[in-house]
């Protein structure tokens, strides 16, 4: 179960970040690339300053700051946010491994980065914040001035408007906090638990983070507890096919895809009607008919 | 001082001026109304008052202040509260939620919810609007939404309370209460500015009459010196010579029509009997129902949004299960899709064109193939024959007088008339004669050029033998193209009435009440 | 004048300028962006240049790789045409890839179209599934479609290649085994000397010219784009949709599985047991950058096809070859943002631009 602890925080955290931007009403793909960006920033940073917790600081900036392109795109110019949301991922693989490349001379791992902190049951920091986060989140969306004309700019931006709401810039902040998210997500998987960068960061995980936000119903908590559970099937897989001696019956590839074909099964059966906020994904336009 | 003022105000979008020069003032305490035909430049002229737009030339005072334009704030701080034709309400989120947004009462830096509600519950209370301010909005009906809106300007202290078109969406009851509601709230001392087509309706509540026209205010006329007559020739522009039953009936004068024999029995085309269903929420739309339509006829359905009048039409255009009896032209069989609706010579004329009727982001021409698009001039074989739709496209375009007479410009850029009289076009020639057609509030949004030629369209297909069904919201539209009128009220026939029947009974028969003839 | 001047300013009009336009910028952007670093640009795309097209070796290998990126591309193209975002080109790919190894060691004249017809087959299923999801679940696609590229890959990968489908006698190197190999009947013939390029160039663009057809000139192509563009109202007119959905679905499935085939049968001959491609994601830019249509998709599956050859040459002046999925990251971004241009365009003309909106999930146009 530590290991639970362990490898969900990244799930979480950008997870989170969906869930922030897309309640705003921005459809955001491309947390896998802010958590690309955030890792790699987060590891440099470490290894520049000496200290793991810069290098958190770091990872949530570089997130931050590919989310203000996304912004940039999707607000400003009105671009199609899935489109902008891919285009980052793209960005982000491709920059990344050149960055890669060119500043530690490698094409697989950073060195090693120092890192975070762990207590005497072995978690770090960040651990503990995934638990709480969420819930920090919640109460704020639902109860904060702030957290009502989130959900009123997501479902009714025009309505909001009216009211004196300033649409765009609210969604512009909601898209730099999922940045932000995202990139401590990252930041965590190259400073918090693998004490370096691996150029195939984040894996999948910005994709995961995605399917827990949906699997949520776009609410913090849910989302939360989705990125638990999908981080907990994770550790389930491993512990199965390591009692089971897989690897001579080279199963891994199915106890590996178990979590992914579940998720799906989830979805299809539990879920059916997925209801993202009715305004997502649809530029606004100040002065729309 | 004069609570509003607008002094020459200049709007353009794309080159042309929807408001030219139109200078504006309402006093605390009176109810001005402004009227004009649908493009005339009302809901621009609001935007800009409002400062949700901002106007390219002119000036826009409060209470003696000055707006600066373009952020809705100053103009909700100044006093000015606007309910939009098109209601402005969050969905999921609470009647208190949407009441104080943006303006939320705080407690330690949260929202403070038991003022907020308490406070909303009592504005609604001081003005005799019944709300629960805990219901999602969603859920709301359409009159209930609307009471929302006014009490969302009401608690945010609005002193000058701008109404558009209010009553679309009423039914006479609701809208007497809406009149008496706005004459209280001038008696109140704040200004009402009550935008209506509806003539008689302006008559009854304003104290003073502005007219616009293209653009333009035209006259500003105290009550007292105006009638119907004198403000349709307003709106208008042009001495009413021979207006037709359409063009009175649009602008709310009365005008007796001609009275038409009841139908045959042998002559019936469409025959519904017993007919119940669902409505999407599960609850249920239509019960028992049953009525005819005559071949060469045409039945206009009055009733209050939401008594089942959507469900009427989605059942027999296909797009509805149902239980019960239906038969045309003797085929007694349900239709279980829309394509079978199709085969069988129903055209379909939608309430939402944009979501049901029209694919936007396609040309003319293809918009115009849709639904007959597999059999020639538009197709040979398993190919799209492009030189047959192009021709038919324009054949269509020029019979319907649709602009721009481009069969490749996108549907998205046409205006709303134009889209509808090419649905019209697709569905009423686009084919083979229909049977049945089945046309839901066509006219909605339109202005009076394109309204006549839509009812000219539906008349035509009336005298070709076709079964015509008109659903609308607007009684004096009913009483233009109907026949005979069937009133339905959750989800039952309270009486089938001939057109020229008033504006009372047909309202009690919309709120439930049984006609007591035949 | 004026004309080319509002073609060359409406990239969202004119999907195959913009596609054109997009490539350039992204190439202007990368030359400033290596100049900038000190290293040599001009040599630099040079190299790329030659690598891609320098002699029949060059060419081939950018034919083999415009092959497969023109089919993932039409995958996603054909999807898009439904209003559908089939990120799942790549598991798509990786089932027909699979089928192709299997039904490919037959020793037969017919191994060859067999292969291909399983390819696509698998490659069908692996794309009606989600698209099924949708119709009848609202399982919205981008979601499935990712979920079930892992799963693909995992069990390919983790499983089958290495497990029951593997070569006997691949011993514990893992890297070197994968399936048994392919007979030699069903390998893409190659007629150049010198060169890898095969069979599979000119399939794809033949399969291009069809997938055009179909989707311009007949009836359920229209159907197609109907469906794309208001569900509802293709609905109301009489065309079942769902069912429009999935087979929409299934062809994109199996052009992504035939993607797969031209790779096992033209290049890898066996499907082996390290098989990273990448093409499936790719599929993605280049529909996108080739603005939904048929026309630009080839073209841009032409130009990132070049850009991979190309890459590996890059290294010679201290380049690493993923610069070049940099490039193509920024020329996504470019089609990303129309809109950059319109205002542009608008202030030059001195008029206020009427917000004219993109559509969201491009269409394609006749």
């Amino acid at each position: 179960m530590n290991l639970i602890l362990d490898f969900a925080p990244p799930l979480v955290f950008a997870a989170l970040g969906g869930v922030l931007s897309e309640r705003a009403g921005v459809v955001n793909i491309g947390l896998e690339g802010m958590m690309r960006f955030g890792a790699f920033a987060a590891a440099a940073g470490s290894i520049s300053t000496g200290s793991p917790w810069l290098g958190l600081l770091c990872g949530g900036l570089a997130g931050a700051a590919a989310a203000g392109v996304h912004a940039l795109l999707s607000l400003r110019f009105r671009a199609d946010q899935v489109v902008s949301g891919i285009a980052l991922n793209l960005v982000a693989l491709g920059l990344v491994t050149y960055l890669l490349q060119a500043v530690y001379g490698s094409p697989g791992v950073s060195p090693p980065a120092p890192a975070l902190p762990r207590d005497r049951y072995g978690h770090t920091a960040m651990a503990y914040a995934a638990l709480i986060v969420p819930v920090l989140f919640h109460v704020w969306l639902s109860y904060a001035p702030a957290g009502l004309r989130v959900r009123a700019v997501g479902e009714h931006p025009r309505a909001a408007a009216t009211l004196g709401v300033r649409v765009l810039p609210l969604r512009a902040a909601c898209v730099l906090g999922s940045g932000v998210l995202a990139g401590l997500g990252g930041a965590v998987l190259s400073v918090g638990i693998l004490g370096q960068f691996d150029a195939r960061m984040p894996a999948g995980q910005g994709f995961m983070a995605l399917a827990a936000m949906v699997f949520g119903k776009w609410t913090p908590l849910g989302a939360a507890g989705a990125a638990f559970f999908f981080a907990a099937a994770d550790a389930a897989q491993r512990q199965l096919s390591f009692s089971l001696h897989a690897a001579d019956l080279r199963l891994e590839g199915v106890f590996l895809a178990l979590p992914y074909a579940l998720t799906l099964l989830v979805l299809a059966l539990g879920i059916g009607r997925t209801r993202a906020p009715a305004a997502d994904g649809v530029p606004y336009d100040p002065e729309g008919r | 001082m004069k609570a509003l003022e607008l002094s020459g105000i200049v709007k353009r979008f794309g080159g042309v001026a929807a408001v030219d020069g139109v200078s504006l003032e309402v006093a605390p305490g009176e109810v001005l109304a402004l009227v004009g035909e649908n493009g005339a430049g009302k809901s621009t002229l609001i935007s800009v008052a409002c400062g949700l737009y901002a106007a390219d030339a002119g000036t826009v005072r409060a209470f003696g202040q000055d707006l600066p334009a373009g952020n809705p704030r100053f103009a909700i701080d100044a006093g000015i509260g606007v309910v939009y034709q098109h209601f402005m309400l969050v969905g999921p989120l609470r009647v208190w939620e949407n009441v104080v947004l943006g303006r939320e009462p705080r407690l330690l830096g949260f929202i403070d919810r038991r003022r907020a509600r308490r406070e909303v519950a009592q504005a609604a209370e001081r003005f005799g609007l019944s709300l629960d301010v805990d219901a999602e909005v969603e859920s709301l009906g359409v009159a209930a939404q609307q009471r929302v809106e006014i009490v969302k300007q009401l608690w945010r202290g609005a002193k000058v309370l701008i109404l558009d078109e209010p009553t679309a969406v009423l039914s006479p009851r609701e809208a007497d209460d809406l009149v008496r509601t706005s004459r209280a709230l001038a008696a109140d001392g704040r200004a009402v500015i009550f935008i209506s087509h509806k003539l008689r309706e302006v008559l009854a509540v304003a104290d003073r009459i502005a007219v616009l026209r293209r653009g333009k205010l035209v006259q500003v006329t105290p009550r007292g010196q105006t009638d119907a007559g004198q403000l349709a020739e307003a709106v208008m522009g042009a001495p009413r010579e021979a207006a037709t039953a359409d063009d009175a009936a649009y602008i709310g004068a009365p005008r007796p029509r001609p009275a038409r024999s009841a139908p045959r029995e042998s002559d019936t085309l469409l025959q519904v009997r017993d007919l119940s269903c669902q409505s999407s929420r599960g609850r249920p739309a239509l019960r028992g129902l049953s009525f005819h339509i005559a071949a060469g006829e045409i039945l206009g359905v009055a009733g209050v949004d939401g008594n089942g009048q959507a469900e009427l039409a989605e059942v027999l255009t296909g797009l509805r299960d149902a239980s019960g009896g239906l038969s045309l032209a003797g085929d007694a069989a349900f239709f279980h899709t829309p394509a079978s609706a199709r085969g069988a010579g129903v055209a379909h004329l939608p309430e939402d064109r944009h979501r049901r009727a029209l694919c936007l982001p396609l040309s003319v021409e293809e918009n115009l193939a849709l639904g007959h698009h597999r059999r020639p001039p538009y197709s040979r074989g398993l190919r799209i024959d492009v030189e047959g739709r192009r021709q038919k496209a324009r054949d269509l375009i020029s019979a319907f007088d649709v602009r721009p007479q481009d069969p490749l410009a996108r549907t998205a850029d046409l205006s709303g008339g134009n889209q509808q009289k090419l649905v019209a076009a697709r569905e009423l020639l686009g084919g083979a004669p229909p049977r049945l057609v089945v046309a839901v509030h066509p006219t909605r949004g339109l202005d009076i050029g394109a309204t006549r030629r839509v009812h000219g369209a539906l008349r035509a297909a009336r005298d070709a033998g076709a079964a015509v069904l008109v659903v609308s919201l607007d009684l004096d539209e009913l009483r233009a193209v109907s026949d005979r009128i069937l009133v339905l009220f959750d989800g039952a026939a309270t009486g089938e009435v001939p057109p020229d029947t008033s504006d009372d009974v047909l309202g009690r028969m919309m709120l439930g009440q049984e006609a007591a003839r035949a | 004048m004026p004309d080319l001047r509002a073609r060359l300013f409406a990239p969202a009009r004119d999907p195959l300028w913009g596609a054109v336009l997009a490539i350039a910028l992204a190439l202007l952007v990368s030359f400033v962006a290596i100049a900038a670093s000190g290293r040599d640009a001009l040599a630099g795309f040079g190299d790329l240049l030659s690598g891609a097209l320098g002699g029949p070796g060059p060419l081939g290998e950018t034919a083999i790789k415009s092959a497969v990126l023109v089919l993932t591309g039409l995958s996603v193209a054909v999807a898009f045409t439904v209003g559908l975002f089939n990120i799942g080109g790549e598991g798509q790919l990786i089932w027909g890839g699979l089928a192709a190894a299997v039904a490919g060691r037959l020793d037969s004249p017919l191994a060859l179209p067999l292969s291909l017809v399983a390819a696509a087959l698998a490659g069908a299923a692996w794309g009606a599934l989600p698209g099924w999801l949708k119709v009848r679940r609202g399982v919205h696609e981008v979601i499935s479609t990712i979920l079930l590229n892992w799963v693909a890959i995992h069990l390919v990968h983790g499983w089958l290649v290495a497990g029951p489908l593997a070569a006997a006698g691949g011993g514990a190197s893992i890297s070197i085994a994968g399936t048994e190999p392919v007979s030699r009947a069903a390998w893409l013939p190659r007629p150049l000397p010198g060169s890898r390029l095969d069979l599979g160039f000119p399939l794809a663009l033949l399969i291009a010219a069809c997938v055009w057809f179909l989707l311009t000139r007949t009836r359920r192509g229209f159907e197609w784009r109907a469906v794309g563009a208001s569900r509802d109202a293709a609905h109301a007119s009489g065309i079942p949709a769902g069912r429009r959905i999935c087979e929409a679905m299934a062809l994109s499935g199996a052009l992504a599985g035939l993607a797969g085939a031209l790779l096992i049968l033209g290049t890898e001959h066996k499907y082996p047991g390290v098989f990273r491609t990448g093409y499936g994601f790719d599929g993605i830019a280049v529909a996108l950058v080739g603005g939904g249509t048929a026309a630009g998709t080839t073209l841009a599956a032409l130009f990132f096809g070049a850009l991979r050859a190309g890459a590996t040459r890059l290294q010679l002046v201290g380049i690493h070859p993923s610069f070049a999925e940099l490039i193509q990251g920024l020329a996504v971004l470019m089609v990303a943002a129309p809109r950059i241009f319109q205002p542009l365009l608008a202030r030059l003309r001195g008029s206020s631009a009427p917000a004219a909106s993109a559509p969201p999930v491009p269409t394609v146009q006749p």
